[in-house]
């Protein structure tokens, strides 16, 4: 054992690095962004950029906190602390709507946002639930569990509603993915209903991950090609709808790997590759059908947004303003960028992009410094969720692994849809870039999200399981 | 089991999701620049301001064309909130489909625009865009619409001009501005959806010098449209400048005088001043007020009657239409006749009435009788020897080489060309030629006796009243004239280029008296055709013109100048239909020519006459 005689004793350096970089970045931009020339002062609280400042005084005041505090207690009270982030996300709903949304619970001035908060609740949680010494991951108990803990945040967010962070839970998905759960206890109790199958593992409860993967492409292709006709075989007249096409073409797929495993394996094997591909055949037409029929009953708004998204539609001044006015930021940033402060489209005074300074921060940033900014913010946070990947696999404590990956996964998530938002490739969904974004209580949340990470990685040899 | 390698999905994830986001900045930010053409079209904008049209002033100074101010009703329709269309409607006086029209009417009128990226077109409305909603209201029409204005977000008045004629004369002359067209705009960009430009007249003619200087502001704007700085310091604005006055040769009492005279009648005044060239009245009957032409809504009213009018007031006759000039084209034909030297100031020929008819007046013993009784004979036997001077034995190949010598002769007058003037709508007259003719009958298959109509000024030949009246500023200058122009400066400029060049005639400058003495005799003496003009205290030279023609009664024309020694107006009156020259034609001329050296009339009784006479051909 180590004394402990400095906080910073193995600190992760490069990632705190990363924090710093990503935090003055943000401060900065914020304050080009909503720069108010009454009140040019960088500390002046009345304005956004002030506030911010006083908002990363206090988030490294809460840092210090953090390594002072021994880390012991996050795993003894992962339980009191998940309870005490639910009750808040109960207490917000209560909260008169802003914006339409019960997003914020009030203290005077101030206010916070629970939703940010509980997804440090959960990840303490999770991680010390999974990282339990009898966890059985093959279990249906532990399924149920581990899901219901990422489940009941996720009811209660959407109760706001908050699309944004009910989609950043999801992200625990890929944590449980990495600890090796497997969803195949309840899937096989399904599977194996039907007579003449009986399955030791399946593809969809072992592997969902990269399943989701494919199902969320399938569904894209499905939306892209749902409004169009086929003319099937090449034949004029004999057009049929997107869904028959998608049908057909996975109809053709499928028998074409049969025939292709069929050459490789033995008459037993080709019976169950026959069952396999029947399965993923049918389960994958009736995602698609499905996907097309719900498409058709969404409410219009949710529609036009992804129809939006994948280009099917275009309504620039419309329902596409804030995505089309952040692309035009973005884009015409160039090469260099307009320079610091010149930010003519996506400034707060112009206005032209909406919410700049919080969730479309991307955008001035991207104006002002162009291609070469954008691809150093891009590297930045790469490099950080790789970092943080990195520590969380060199963690002796499976306990500290969960809580590293389920902070890189939150991280990543928000980083890919607020980036992909302002890029084009994600719907508008308002979640903040972390560490960047305007807003006490994401800087706030994801600061302690960090810090905990940081100090458990510096204990990390105090600790054996 | 060891899940470790199941970090490799993920970091793939990750690692891919940032490849893919460089990628598509590196696309969106370096190689595709429709982002950037999209921000300038959100952000920069070029704010345009239109200075008032150039003033137009007359030779003494008075206020020919001026600028007075209306309002715009403009809209944006970005801040109109919860609009009560009813209640709008009635503020304007139109009925709620009305208003919704004109929404419609706004929105498609704007055009659309082909991105050439997403090869897609749209609209180039900009519900963040100021749209004039009702244009050109007069202060009493906004003053009640303004002060309600407050319960119409969106809604706010524009100061804008529109042009003024206070003598509501010359509007052929002047001519009208009009909205430009979509064709306009492509073929010229500076102008946009809205602005006027000159239609007709010296309004279109000087577009460019009247339109003045447009100043462009380019500004950062925000998505509220309010403008937030200049863009680039304002390096690239340019301040708007109005024209510098504009000064015509033009005497608009004169002017306005003439028109009253012209009064239901169809036909002409041309007035230049000899020494200058400058057009001092140029009438054209009948015409109309140019203050009908002011404005969206007066055109939309009025434009289509006046198009419509059987009487064609729109038509420029002085400068557009061609007529036979008759007998005043005698004077030419004398002028070429002694610079040819086929006959000389002595010559005689019997007025012998079996070639062409005549009427009764003493023998044409020379040049001067000749003008002076205006006789027929003498000019057709003058006019065949300048056709036929026997040059080639064959009549035809004779008179082949004849009248490409006479048409030099008629070029070098102003003749069968455009004179270039400044006005729109001219029309070169004809003079005809040996390829003119032998496309009519066949090479060699003419010879004088085929054309000798023109002799007297019949036949072919035909002038614009404008060449006409040229024609008389050759012979009130003895061989010269400035091309006849409207403009005398612009600001300080002085005569503007190409009206400050003498042009000559190819004839001899002393060969013009006895052709001016004969004018003289037309006027003052007796036996002469243009009694009618004549005048106390000044010597006044004249020639009556009285054409035949298919469509009725003659046309009563008259050509003259004053004072005889020392000119100082040119006049040519073309009246149709009226019948003898000599009746109507000189004695309009007589009261121009003393309104304009005197500046009053005296002969209150002839004045009337003229007035009141109702020329049957008006319809």
């Amino acid at each position: 054992m180590r004394a402990n005689d400095k906080i910073t004793q193995n600190m992760d350096w490069p990632l705190f690095v990363c924090y710093i970089l990503l935090v003055s970045m943000g401060l900065m931009t914020v304050y080009s962004t909503a720069f108010d020339p009454d009140h040019p002062n960088f500390f002046d609280f009345s304005q956004k950029y002030g506030k911010q400042v006083l908002w990363v005084a206090v988030s490294l005041f809460l840092g210090l906190l953090v390594f002072l505090i021994d880390s012991s207690i996050y795993r003894k009270f992962a339980v009191p602390i998940y309870l005490f982030t639910l009750f808040l996300l109960v207490v917000v709903l209560f909260m008169p709507a802003i914006n339409g949304a019960h997003a914020w619970l009030g203290f005077g001035s101030f206010g916070i946002q629970p939703a940010e908060f509980a997804k440090i609740g959960t990840a303490l949680l999770l991680s010390s639930y999974v990282s339990n010494v009898n966890m059985n991951m093959q279990s249906v108990k532990t399924v149920v569990l581990s899901n219901a803990i990422i489940l009941v945040p996720m009811v209660l967010v959407i109760l706001q509603p908050d699309a944004g962070t009910l989609i950043v839970f999801t992200s625990f998905l890929f944590v449980l993915y990495r600890e090796g759960m497997s969803y195949d206890p309840i899937v096989l109790k399904i599977t194996n209903l039907i007579p003449g199958i009986k399955f030791k593992q399946t593809w969809i409860g072992t592997h969902f991950i990269p399943i989701l993967f494919y199902v969320v492409m399938l569904c894209v292709i499905t939306l892209l090609v749902s409004n169009n006709t086929f003319n099937l075989f090449f034949i004029e007249g004999l057009a049929v709808s997107g869904i028959v096409g998608v049908l057909f073409s996975l109809a053709l797929i499928g028998v074409l790997v049969y025939l292709l495993l069929g050459r490789l394996a033995s008459r037993r094997q080709k019976k169950q590759a026959f069952i396999v591909v029947l399965i993923a055949f049918t389960l994958s037409s009736a995602l698609a059908m499905s996907v097309n029929s719900l498409f058709q009953g969404l409410a219009p708004h949710q529609k036009d947004r992804i129809e939006l998204v994948l280009g099917l539609n275009e309504d620039q001044d419309g329902a596409d303003y804030n995505r089309n006015r952040a692309m035009a930021a973005v884009g015409s940033g160039g090469t260099f960028g307009k320079g610091y402060t010149k930010a003519s489209l996506s400034s707060v005074q112009s206005n032209h992009v909406p919410e700049s300074e919080t969730d479309f921060i991307f955008c001035p940033f991207a104006e002002e410094w162009g291609f070469f900014g954008s691809l150093f913010l891009i590297a930045v946070y790469i490099f950080m969720l790789l970092r943080i990947i990195l520590i969380a696999e060199r963690q002796r404590s499976r306990y500290y692994r969960i809580y590293a990956y389920s902070v890189g996964m939150i991280l990543f998530y928000h980083f890919a849809i607020n980036i992909g938002m302002n890029i084009g490739f994600a719907p508008v969904i308002g979640i903040p870039l972390p560490f960047f974004s305007y807003g006490g209580s994401s800087m706030m949340s994801f600061s302690i999200l960090l810090f905990i990470l940081l100090k458990l990685d510096s204990q990390r040899r105090d600790i054996l399981y | 089991m060891n899940f470790d390698s199941r970090k490799i999905v993920i970091i793939t994830f990750i690692v891919s999701i940032g490849l893919l986001y460089a990628f598509r900045l590196f696309y969106m930010q370096v190689i595709d620049d429709t982002w950037t053409l999209r921000a300038q079209e959100i952000a920069e904008k070029r704010k345009e301001i239109t200075p008032p049209r150039g003033v137009i002033f007359d030779r003494n100074g008075k206020k020919v064309v001026s600028n007075q101010t209306y309002y715009n009703l403009m809209m944006v329709e970005a801040d109109i909130e919860k609009l009560d269309t009813a209640a709008f409607a009635k503020l304007i006086g139109w009925t709620e489909q009305d208003v919704k029209d004109r929404f419609e009417q706004i929105r498609v009128g704007e055009g659309t625009f082909y991105n050439r990226h997403t090869k897609k077109r749209t609209s180039n409305y900009q519900k963040v865009r100021a749209y004039p909603f009702l244009k050109e209201l007069t202060l009493e029409e906004i003053a009640e619409i303004a002060p309600h204005l407050g319960q119409f977000p969106g809604f706010y008045e524009e100061v804008t001009s529109m042009r003024k004629y206070p003598y509501r004369g010359g509007a052929n002359i002047l001519g009208y501005l009009a909205e430009v067209n979509r064709e306009d705009i492509d073929k010229e960009p500076y102008y946009r959806p809205g602005d006027n430009m000159g239609r007709a007249g010296i309004e279109r003619f000087y577009e460019k010098e009247l339109r003045g200087q447009k100043g462009v502001k380019y500004i950062v704007t925000s998505a509220l449209n309010n403008a937030l700085e200049p863009f680039a310091d304002g390096k690239y604005d340019t301040t708007a400048r109005q024209s510098d006055p504009m000064k015509l040769g033009l005497d608009i009492i004169l002017q306005a005088y003439g028109e009253k005279l012209m009064q239901n009648k169809k036909g002409c005044i041309v007035a230049i001043e000899p020494s200058s060239g400058e057009i001092l009245a140029m009438v054209s009957a009948p015409s109309y007020d140019p203050n009908l032409l002011v404005g969206k809504r007066n055109i939309g009213i009025n434009y289509p009657k006046l198009v419509m009018d059987p009487n064609k007031p729109l038509y420029p006759r002085p400068v557009a239409s061609e007529y036979p000039p008759g007998s005043i084209f005698k004077l030419v034909q004398a002028l070429v006749a002694l610079e040819e030297g086929v006959i000389d100031v002595n010559t005689g020929f019997p007025c012998n009435k079996s070639l062409v008819g005549c009427h009764n007046h003493a023998p044409p013993s020379d040049v001067m009788k000749a003008v002076q009784y205006s006789c027929n004979p003498y000019f057709y036997q003058t006019t065949r020897r300048i056709i036929q001077q026997g040059k080639k034995k064959n009549t035809f190949e004779d008179a082949e080489i004849g009248l490409s010598i006479w048409a030099k002769y008629m070029h070098s007058f102003g003749l069968g060309e455009t004179l270039g003037t400044d006005i729109t709508g001219q029309r070169p007259g004809r003079i005809p030629d040996v390829a003119y003719y032998d496309k009519w009958y066949g090479h060699h298959q003419w010879a004088f006796s085929t054309i000798r109509s023109n002799s007297i000024g019949q036949g072919e030949v035909a002038l614009s009243p404008l060449q006409m009246a040229n024609l008389g500023v050759i012979i009130a200058n003895k061989g010269w004239f400035y091309t006849p122009h409207f403009v005398k400066e612009i600001g300080n400029s002085g005569p503007l280029p190409g009206f400050d060049v003498k042009r000559y005639s190819k004839v001899e400058s002393k060969h013009f008296l006895p052709v001016i003495e004969g004018m003289r005799r037309v006027v003052n003496e007796s036996g002469g055709t243009g009694r009618q003009a004549r005048m106390t205290d000044v010597v006044v030279c004249g020639k009556t013109g009285t054409v035949q023609n298919p469509h009725g009664k003659d046309h009563s024309v008259f050509l003259a100048f004053a004072p005889m020694d020392k000119p100082k107006i040119v006049i040519a009156v073309f009246v149709e239909n009226a019948g003898f020259g000599g009746t109507w034609a000189a004695p309009i001329a007589n009261l121009m020519i003393e309104q304009y050296l005197k500046g009053k009339v005296t002969d209150l009784a002839k004045e009337k006459r003229i007035v009141e006479a109702k020329l049957s051909n008006i319809l």
